[in-house]
């Protein structure tokens, strides 16, 4: 293995390792701004600059010369190299800010550059507290500024396209964002204009940044010149507390985080899954957040006897679905999955069918075709119709549904997390005479007036789960808000996957104000089959995913192994 | 040992007051095709093209051996320059790239190649082509050159219908393109891979190097760049041999070079001599003295970044790289900027820090930034409005800015100041607004007591 020698310390490395990245890799934090490991390295930030030195050759044998102690004699380049530049060769010797004097005051003298035209106005900038420039003046920078005269000024609040918004004068011109358009999208619609201190990122006169990837350069953004539309002085970044989930938005199982206060989720940013999508995801995977928050119900619903519809409490809705279910055969009850929700989820529902006698469930398919593209935003709507296929679940044969309501065969219908009749598969017609027990999302959820049971089921970001990408990749949900009804399970997963643990000291995580009335299925669905007399015994979702890992379709994914970034199942035919 | 000085007040010139130019030769017209050939135009080219006076490699070499160094600025060996570009593989393709984008303020004098002798340089474009076995020569001219561009491409139109260039050059076998390109008021176009980006159609921003131009140039493939004046050399050392070109001026630095002198002097303008003149001979009998019988107070000798000169450090100097830089300066583009008694050094380099301020591409962080503090600065003490602290500030920043970018642009910004501050500081200082402070120096080697508190 060749060596590099990085502040003294020998390390091994594989040809072709870049230094910036190399230093990262081991630990050792260079600052640096316009780098990123998924794009050409410009090296214009001139900030990560090393002192490095090469071994000397003898110019007539190549022979490496030696000192007298037979250590290998350096050549040092007279001029500090940029590290995101320089890829490593043997033997090479790498002096950063830790060991040499003169880097660190070529790293301070860029700060001090980098400043004096910033308008330093962390307290009202978005970017305040994830902000590389801030973190990194701090760290790296120097005392104050010898800058004496009004700094440059340039354009403000300009909208870039709908969904993104530049604040010029904070930009430090690290062409980020124009390299994201030029080589990730290739879209070109970014560029830099005006030239020297003048300049800044913009797009042609007349042109709408319109990229469905555009909010990724506010994620790439060093500094808070370039903001997210529907985020801009919604919180400060400190007074949200972030869990690492999985998108809900399409199969391609998009790894993010959601920010969230108050119970309320207010951004969804992408987290790096290189085998998934890298560093990011689309505009619109960004503007569901709303989903999380709006329409939601008030608590589970159901008709009384006296034909009067209205709020129920969970044991009385569990009964009265338990009730539906008893009055009739199992052959009179239909149960339909869902690829909206988990894979447990469904799995205690196909559970629930076998005692039931009823026939296998089906899953109402999302997938509209042509609206994806090649990337990350897929025809199907939905994030886990691989995990259903999985359980073995088939799409449902809607006509055959239809015809088995029209002709009174079916008498319950339990529909698990989706809405058949707002996706105009069932009508108002079809569903006359037939029972509808319902766990729903959303208040909008237009099967809800036909339900004769409501049960209020929790979202991707409120429950535990696994979804299994288009990609097949089982990828873990973990719950980033509170909800009414907290199980030990979600407690304990909080307590895990919030970094901070309990929130933040500006969320008001435990007021009861956002918390929503809702139920996980893996909660609910056993509550139900209790009822009807099967003990379902599992300690949560978990343990459920412990049993499917035994399976050949599942094989391997328990929870632990998923962590962060998900396990790849083996491409299995038809499964379980 | 005493180290023999270079700069022992004697010309290198050799016989200069009886010099024959060669580059920019006194015939009317010639510019014209048919004048041109009359006077021995493209015989170079045949020379070696059907002739076989040279194969490419021996074109290289014989370059080589004259001692041609680029009169871009940096001087390199031309030659030397050359024999960089990697194998002729014959899948991947080569280029020439003639750098015409002459933009820095006091050089002027690849326009007179452009008016007065256009096929000179076409010649030594298509006998650059055929050394490094080019597919094509991209010349890129500075587009406020407006007229010059025309006036060049119809040498080039020219030179295409007579088969100068093109397909089977004179039946030789040989055949290679010239494209003139346009350039859109970009000083950092310049640069040699800013230029190359620029004329690739991206933002004229300098790419990192490595990998070179000779790795990868124009569409990332070889390249070869160099300046106007340096390929017009080119068919006058086939024509005249190496040993010609060698002994003419000074040794280390031979041939003839256009000294584009501006200024406080009588009779500016664009001159041909050799190289190793002495400043003072060029100053006093060139261009016929100063302005007004004034004194010479500074000079700059090379375009606007070479550091200045001051009067003392002329004397006796000649104007080529290794005289130069023993003075403290360099030849650079032999751009010379003569100034007299009466100006303002701090005025001077008001407007030079302003010009590196707004030519800036705003690429790396000293630059962008730095060059704008300086010209804030120097424009504060101009304005009398500066401190003493400001002068160290400056120095402080040039460190700062030095050594520290992409491309040279950060450097030519930064000498001048330098070089100008440290050569004419009292006269900074005296712009300056007197200290308050106890202790301080004002330049006349005592100090004050505080200002009474008002």
């Amino acid at each position: 293995m060749p060596t590099v020698t990085i502040d003294n310390q020998v390390y091994e490395f594989e040809n072709g390792d870049v230094l910036l990245q190399f230093c990262s890799d081991i630990g050792i934090e260079v600052p640096h701004f316009c780098y990123h490991p998924a794009m050409s390295a410009p090296a214009n930030c001139r900030q990560c600059l090393v002192k490095i030195g090469t071994p000397a050759r003898n110019r007539a044998t190549g022979e490496p010369e030696m000192n007298e102690d037979g250590t290998p004699v350096i050549n040092f380049m007279p001029k500090l190299q940029p590290s995101c530049a320089i890829a490593i060769t043997d033997g090479m010797v790498v002096h950063t800010q830790r060991s040499d004097d003169i880097v660190e005051e070529g790293q301070v003298d860029n700060l001090e550059l980098l400043l004096i035209n910033h308008p330093l106005d962390c307290p009202i900038c978005d970017q305040a507290g994830q902000c590389p420039l801030q973190n990194q003046a701090y760290k790296f920078g120097p005392e104050g500024s010898r800058f004496e005269f009004q700094k440059v000024h340039k354009p403000k609040r300009i909208q870039l396209g709908p969904h993104v918004v530049l604040d010029a004068e904070r930009c430090i011109n690290c062409t980020r964002c124009t390299r994201f358009t030029s080589e990730i999208t290739e879209t070109h619609q970014l560029s830099i204009h005006n030239r020297g201190d003048k300049n800044y990122p913009i797009t042609a006169p007349g042109v709408e940044f319109d990229d469905p990837y555009s909010m990724n350069v506010c994620d790439l953004c060093p500094v808070g010149a370039l903001t997210e539309d529907y985020f801009r002085f919604r919180a400060r970044v400190w007074e949200m507390s972030k869990t690492p989930g999985i998108s809900t938005y399409g199969s391609k199982g998009i790894n993010v985080d959601y920010w969230v206060k108050d119970n309320e989720v207010l951004r969804i940013t992408p987290r790096q899954n290189l085998d998934v999508n890298e560093y990011w995801m689309p505009d619109a995977a960004r503007l569901i957040y709303t989903t999380f928050n709006e329409d939601r119900p008030a608590g589970p619903e159901m008709l009384f006897r006296d034909g009067g519809r209205g709020p129920a409490d969970w044991r009385q809705a569990y009964d009265a679905a338990a009730f539906l279910l008893k009055g009739v055969e199992g052959s009179e009850t239909f149960l339909l999955g869902s690829a909206l929700a988990t894979v447990e989820d469904n799995y205690l529902l196909m559970q629930l069918a076998e005692h039931l006698g009823a026939p296998a469930p089906q899953y109402l398919s999302h997938v509209e075709p042509g609206s994806g593209d090649d990337w990350l935003i897929t025809d199907d709507r939905a994030p886990n119709a691989q995990g259903c296929e999985r359980l073995g679940m088939q799409e449902l044969d809607a006509d055959l549904l239809k015809s088995r309501l029209a002709s009174g065969e079916l008498k319950v219908l339990y529909i698990l997390q989706d809405d058949p009749v707002g996706m105009g598969v069932l009508s108002e017609a079809d569903l006359d005479g037939v029972q509808v027990i319902l766990h729903h999302t959303h208040t909008t959820n237009e099967t809800l007036p036909f339900a004769n049971v409501a049960l209020p089921i929790a979202m991707a970001v409120e429950t535990i789960g696994t979804y299994v990408n288009a990609d097949g990749r089982a990828q873990r949900l973990r719950p980033a808000k509170a909800t009414r009804h907290m199980h030990r399970p979600q407690m304990m997963e909080m307590g895990l996957s919030r970094l901070d643990r309990q929130g933040t000291p500006f969320d008001r995580w435990h007021d009861e104000s956002n918390k929503i009335d809702c139920q996980p299925g893996w909660a609910a669905i056993p509550e139900i089959a209790e009822r009807l007399g099967r003990k379902m015994r599992w300690d949560g979702p978990a343990s459920i995913m412990d049993e499917l890992a035994q399976t050949d379709a599942f094989a391997g994914a328990t929870h632990k192994a998923m962590g962060f970034t998900g396990v790849p199942l083996e491409d299995v035919g038809e499964a379980v | 040992m005493e180290v023999p000085k270079i700069n022992d007040g004697t010309s290198k010139a050799g016989d200069w007051r009886n010099y024959k130019r060669v580059l920019l030769p006194p015939v009317r017209d010639l510019h014209k095709l048919e004048v041109y050939e009359q006077n021995g135009g493209y015989s170079a080219l045949r020379a070696v093209l059907n002739e076989n006076k040279f194969d490419p490699k021996g074109l290289g070499e014989h370059v080589k051996q004259s001692g041609l160094r680029g009169r871009g600025g940096a001087a390199f060996n031309t030659g030397l320059k050359w024999s960089f570009m990697p194998p002729v593989d014959p899948d991947v393709p080569r280029f020439l790239c003639c750098n015409g984008d002459e933009s820095e303020p006091g050089t002027f004098k690849d326009r007179q190649l452009f008016e007065y002798n256009p096929h000179l340089v076409i010649e030594g474009m298509v006998l650059a082509n055929y050394a490094i076995s080019a597919k094509a020569c991209y010349i890129y001219i500075r587009g406020e050159y407006a007229s010059w561009i025309d006036h060049f491409q119809k040498a080039v139109d020219e030179a295409y219908a007579k088969g100068y260039i093109g397909e089977n050059i004179l039946g030789s076998g040989f055949s290679t393109d010239i494209v003139v390109h346009k350039g859109a008021g970009a000083y950092i176009c310049g640069e040699e891979t800013s230029l190359m980006e620029s004329l690739e159609g991206k933002r004229g921003y300098p790419r990192v190097k490595p990998p070179f131009p000779a790795q990868k140039g124009i569409w990332a493939r070889p390249t070869t760049i160099n300046n106007v004046e340096t390929l017009a050399c080119v068919p006058l050392i086939v024509n005249k041999g190496a040993d010609w070109f060698a002994a003419t001026g000074a040794e280390k630095h031979p041939g003839p070079v256009l000294y584009g002198i501006s200024g406080h002097v009588n009779k500016p303008g664009v001159y041909e001599f050799p190289t190793g003149m002495l400043i003072t001979d060029l100053i006093d009998e060139v261009c016929g003295g100063m302005r007004g019988g004034k004194k010479l107070k500074a000079l700059v000798p090379g375009g606007s970044s070479t550091p200045v000169l001051t009067a003392e450090q002329c004397i006796g100097t000649t104007m080529d790289a290794d005289s130069l830089r023993e003075a403290g300066s360099m030849l650079g583009t032999a751009g010379m900027l003569v100034m007299d008694e009466d100006t303002n050094m701090v005025s001077f380099l008001r407007r030079i820090t302003h010009f590196y301020h707004h030519e800036s591409c705003g690429q790396c962080t000293p630059c962008r930034e730095g060059t704008g503090w300086l010209e804030k600065l120097v424009t504060r003490i101009d304005e009398g409005e500066g401190n003493f602290r400001d002068l160290d500030l400056l120095l402080d920043l040039c460190d700062q800015i030095e050594g520290r970018t992409i491309c040279a642009l950060a450097d030519a910004a930064a000498w001048p100041v330098r070089w100008t501050i440290r050569r004419f500081r009292p006269e900074f200082e005296a712009k300056c607004k007197p200290s308050t402070f106890a202790g301080a120096d004002l330049g006349d080697g005592a100090s004050t007591e505080p200002a009474p508190v008002s």
